[in-house]
């Protein structure tokens, strides 16, 4: 599914000086995997999720998402990429006010090449155990369930990818972890999920943990079995 | 992205923020209300004009022709006429092709009508019959002249209602006898009120005798103050004029070089030149909502400007999902539009609205330049799209990931 070869990412300062967020990332994720990315603030967690999902572009290196070699695609192919193969979930919801839960899903279908399928939408509700909330106002709902109306956004389109920075950042750890229970169970429907997160116990629920210090790579590899029952 | 979804998402969020809206709009709403109501007033003000002008007329598909070689203003009155135009003329322009029929007139404005004690100083008019049909003028008590009145120079008279009023205030007019140059008349009509003429005087301040009766036994003259020219296809006038012209310059052997000896006017023409009048007023009102309505454009402009970096958010949120700068410009501009277009629509609802109440304050029956209303509707949509190009450029340039940034 995705497939990185030496990323590097640098931002250049209002001043001028270069600040390199991300170096010589090599990475492959596979289909169906459930990968959180950790790391401490500023390790670079954000900058690498915004190259995957084809918000930015990698200063070198190469990317290729689903075999599709897309590190030097311009504005308009990442939309097109972006609208068709990724799914988003902000730890912020950002979720459109004085808008109902089912308008809010069905958002990204307005910008895909197929029309707008309401009763994908309520089904997709359903899925996230929001069906009877879907004709609810987004102000009307709680932060668990406005990142459950997210998460079925994210998924509107049917994305191959679906990428999830902090989702349960700003949730207490009850309903955080009833998200990341969401998110396992798609997983486990096969759903790919790359999901970024500072937090061990967050990053507990994926079977693969990238942690990243100072825009590298630090360790990759199989999540502690026990940890993950802990 | 389909436009009808744009246009849909466009409403609802007009909807979802009423009172933004509402002020976004109230410029265009008001610049649109003056230009409908102002159109309208002048349009029903031209009409009432034309209304006036009519019923000093009678009818439009007339020429009027009038001896002298350039046209003068008002009346002209026998006494002052140059003696060009003769009887014979009338008859010799009434076989003209696309020419009707043709009333002849011998007219004075200070002859006195005298009755018993009374006296009153009324337009007189010698009209053949075709007088009255080309007019269309009706009598309220006893019978129009007739052929044979004219035939017979008949000491006969039909007085208009002013006249009646002045001369037969509590009297049946009709079999009576009035006084005009000591001669005596017999009354054997009296006309249906006119109403006022555009200067607001009275058109019923008049009398009418047979034109030969006037000719041999009042003025003694043989000449015309004017012809009245009906012609049978009021599109045609301008030809049917070119005709009567060669026609007459003949009767009248003008050499090639000489000018004309008589004039031809047509109400048209003479309504043209009133309607004209007096719209300069309108036409500075008619500026300052124009103004209004590019001020409610640039208003809006301004709104949406601050709506744009309210709502970062929800860009980067669109673009996240997949939207290209091109579906958030054209979401934008299309909001702009939409918004600008309901404020076009209400202020039509208005400016109509107040189109009649003019009108009622008036006392004219209103009335609605369709034409112009129909282009300040276009002309509110054109202007929220061109104002709306702004607002959607800076929107497409927001960068989602900064916008996204908690
Ligand atoms: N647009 C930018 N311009 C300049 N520097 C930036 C920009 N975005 C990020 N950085 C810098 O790049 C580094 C990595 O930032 P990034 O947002 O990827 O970190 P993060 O791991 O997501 O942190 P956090 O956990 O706080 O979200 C930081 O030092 C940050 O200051
Ligand atoms: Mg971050």
């Amino acid at each position: 599914m995705i497939e990185t070869r030496q990323l590097s990412r640098i931002y250049r300062r209002g001043d001028g000086t270069p600040v390199t967020a991300l170096r010589d990332i090599t990475l492959s994720i596979a289909d169906n995997e459930f990968v959180v990315v950790r790391g401490s603030s500023g390790s670079g967690k954000s900058s690498l999720l915004n190259i995957l999902g084809c918000l930015d572009t990698p200063s070198a290196g190469q990317y290729l998402l689903a075999g599709e070699d897309v590190s030097g695609y311009s504005e308009e192919q990442r939309s097109k990429v972006r609208s068709r193969r990724i799914g988003f979930v902000f730890q912020s919801f950002n979720l459109l006010p004085r808008t109902t839960a089912v308008e809010n899903v069905e958002m990204p279908a307005l910008y895909s090449d197929s029309p707008v399928d309401r009763q994908r939408a309520m089904s997709l509700l359903e899925r996230v155990g929001l069906g009877a909330r879907a004709h609810h106002f987004v102000s009307e709902l709680s932060g668990g369930e406005q990142q459950r109306v997210a998460i079925a956004r994210a998924l509107m389109n049917g994305p191959p990818l679906l990428l999830a920075d902090e989702p349960t950042g700003n949730l207490d750890s009850t309903v955080g972890n009833s998200i990341m229970q969401l998110l396992t169970e798609l997983n486990a429907e096969g759903q790919t999920i790359v999901l970024v997160t500072h937090d061990e116990h967050t990053a507990s629920f994926a079977r693969r943990e990238i942690v990243i210090r100072d825009g590298m790579v630090a360790s990759d590899g199989p999540q502690d079995q026990s940890r993950r029952d802990a | 992205m389909i436009l009808g979804n744009t246009v849909g998402l466009a409403w609802r969020s007009l909807v979802r923020n009423k009172l933004r809206s509402f002020f976004m709009m109230l410029g265009v709403i008001i610049g649109v209300a003056a230009l409908t109501t102002l159109a309208s007033v002048g349009e029903a003000t031209q009409q009432e004009t034309l209304r006036q002008f009519k019923r000093m007329v009678g009818t439009f598909d007339t020429l009027t022709v009038r001896p002298g070689a350039s046209a003068t203003r008002g009346m002209p009155s026998l006494s002052v006429v140059e003696p060009t135009l003769k009887f014979e003329d009338g008859a010799a322009v009434a076989a003209v092709p696309g020419v009707r029929r043709v009333a002849r007139v011998q007219q004075v404005f200070d002859l006195d009508v005298i009755y018993r004690d009374r006296s009153t100083t009324p337009g007189l008019f010698g009209a053949s019959t075709e007088w009255a049909d080309i007019r269309g003028e009706t009598v309220t008590a006893g019978e129009h002249l007739t052929e044979e009145d004219e035939r017979s120079l008949a000491r006969v008279v039909v007085i208009g209602e002013d006249v009646r009023t002045s001369l037969f205030p509590d009297e049946d007019p009709l079999g009576k006898i009035v006084r005009i140059a000591d001669v005596p008349f017999e009354v054997k009509g009296v006309l249906a009120s006119n109403g006022v003429g555009p200067g607001g005087s009275s058109l019923d301040n008049m009398v009418v005798i047979p034109v030969t009766t006037a000719s041999k036994r009042l003025f003694n003259r043989e000449y015309l103050t004017n012809l009245i020219v009906q012609v049978e296809d009021p599109e045609q006038s301008d030809t049917v004029a070119e005709r009567v012209r060669a026609v007459l310059r003949e009767r009248h052997r003008l050499a090639e070089s000489a000018p004309d000896d008589f004039n031809i006017g047509s109400p048209r023409a003479s309504v043209a030149q009133v309607t004209a009048v007096g719209t300069t007023l309108g036409r500075v009102m008619n500026g300052v909502a124009w103004i209004a309505t590019l001020i409610g454009g640039v208003m809006i402009m301004a709104l949406m400007l601050v709506g744009v970096s309210e709502r970062r958010r929800e860009i980067g949120v669109r673009r996240a999902v997949g939207a290209t700068r091109g579906d958030i410009r054209l979401q934008f501009v299309v909001e702009t539009a939409v918004i600008a277009g309901v404020g076009g629509l209400l202020g039509i609802l208005l400016g109509i609205g107040g189109a009649t109440v003019a009108a009622l304050l008036q006392k004219l029956p209103p009335a609605y330049l369709w034409s112009s209303i129909g282009m300040a509707a276009v002309l509110s949509v054109v202007i929220g799209l061109l104002f709306g190009l702004l607002p959607a450029w800076r929107a497409a340039q927001v960068d989602p990931i900064e916008a996204l940034r908690s």
